[in-house]
């Protein structure tokens, strides 16, 4: 019975610990590609973009989407950058109007496992900022995603 | 904004086939088909709106300085909408340049945040947003501000708080609008008009307020109802009208005024 007992808890310690490690990981690699994103966006800081502090992220398969909306405002200059931390992939984003009409900037790119979308908005409203994993030699790929305005 | 994943709208895009869109990005999608919940839309920083305002006309933002030190509440709701609102009143001081104004306001910010027991997280803020003032560098003072919001939110949301992170936003937007709207009313134009047109935005503080019960508070409910009164002045597909401006600055300041005052 105590023998059970011990085999028991540790058992349920382990579980907790390799959780916790789970967790942690997941994490990191979000904030790995926060890195990486932010790292994309540096040479626009000194032209005049402020980037905001916060940022999306998450995990996506090959060749899945996701879709953020965001209220832009006409008058200012958006770009959204992209990175992972998965320097074999290749990501993208773009973005499009309430009309679902693409409408970033000819100098939009992508660099691998970087991407970045240019928009100038023709009109203060929401704006559907859509980010793909094109190809990784992950299962999942973590992806983070920051903005800057000027 | 909330980091990660739940900040994200959930749909994917099934309709695009993947490698059309890694070849070259459709030029149109049909986003009736993107989920229409936006619950993490990224709330726009104040500067945001007043720099687009900036470009349209030139503002005397002197005359929107803020300083006063307003009432000391202990209801934690009302302390973080004040919060939001004295961050928004940083960045007037930012515009205009008033490094005094800027410094009293960092430490408002800080003795507010310490009210709601997360001031630890954002002393190196209230200490760089001084010394950023000091030197009159003012896009650094914008970028301290932002972190400051930020780790005051991500302070909250870590020990559960979302709700109260969701009202430093509201906060911060409520007066931002209120001088928005009082920049354009002043001198009409439909192109400042037009930057009132924020319906996700709307929608967005309308769900966040309506899951709030335990925050009995009456100016929340005052909220609620400003927030649907505003909505069909905003949310229209004509032009924003100049009476649509003045009754917006008219919800608005009242409510600046319930937030900041004992009422």
């Amino acid at each position: 019975m105590r023998s059970s007992s011990s085999i028991t808890f540790r058992s349920a310690g382990l579980a907790l610990a390799l959780l916790v490690f789970q967790v942690a990981a997941s994490r990191a690699s979000v904030d790995d590609a926060h890195s990486f994103a932010l790292q994309s966006a540096e040479p626009y800081v000194k032209e005049g973009y402020q980037v905001r502090e916060d940022y999306w992220g998450g995990d996506l398969g090959v060749g899945e989407k996701k879709a953020v909306r965001q209220q832009l405002f006409k008058g200012n200059d958006y770009w959204f950058w992209m990175g992972t931390e998965v320097e074999p992939a290749k990501v993208s984003v773009h973005v499009y109007d309430a009309d679902g009409k693409l409408c970033e900037q000819q100098d939009s790119w992508q660099k691998g496992h970087f991407a970045a979308a240019h928009v100038v908005p023709k009109g203060t409203g929401s704006y559907f900022i859509i980010v793909a994993v094109e190809s990784s030699p992950e299962e999942r790929t973590h992806w983070a995603l920051v903005y800057g305005f000027r | 904004m909330r980091p990660f994943v739940n900040t994200f709208l959930t749909c994917l895009l099934a309709l695009l086939p993947a490698a059309a869109w890694a070849a070259d990005p459709p030029r149109s999608i049909d986003v009736k088909h993107l989920s229409k919940n936006i619950e993490d839309v990224v709330v726009p920083l104040p500067n945001e709106i007043f720099g687009a305002l900036n470009k349209l006309d030139s503002v005397n933002w002197k005359e929107f300085v803020r300083t006063n030190k307003g009432t000391n509440f202990t209801e934690r709701p009302r302390i973080a909408l004040l919060l939001g609102t004295v961050i928004a009143d940083g960045f007037i001081a930012v515009q205009a340049e008033d490094a005094p104004s800027v410094k009293e306001i960092g430490q408002r910010v800080l003795s507010l945040a310490r009210g709601i027991g997360v001031g630890n997280s954002i002393v190196p803020h209230a200490k760089a947003i001084t010394e950023a003032a000091d030197r009159r560098d003012w896009p650094a003072v914008r970028l301290e501000l932002d972190r400051t919001q930020n780790s005051v939110q991500q302070a909250m949301n870590e020990v559960r708080d979302e709700k109260l992170s969701q009202l430093v936003s509201l906060g911060g937007w409520l007066r931002g609008t209120q001088v928005l709207t009082a920049v354009v009313n002043r001198h009409f134009s439909t192109e400042g008009a037009e930057l009132l047109h924020q319906p996700d935005l709307l929608d967005y503080f309308q769900r966040k307020t309506s899951n709030m019960p335990e925050f009995n508070i009456p100016l929340l409910g005052q909220i609620r109802g400003a927030l649907v009164e505003v909505k069909p002045l905003i949310d229209v597909d004509k032009p924003i009208s100049a009476a649509s401006v003045k009754r917006v600055n008219e919800i608005t300041t009242r409510l600046d005024e319930g937030i900041i005052t004992r009422k």
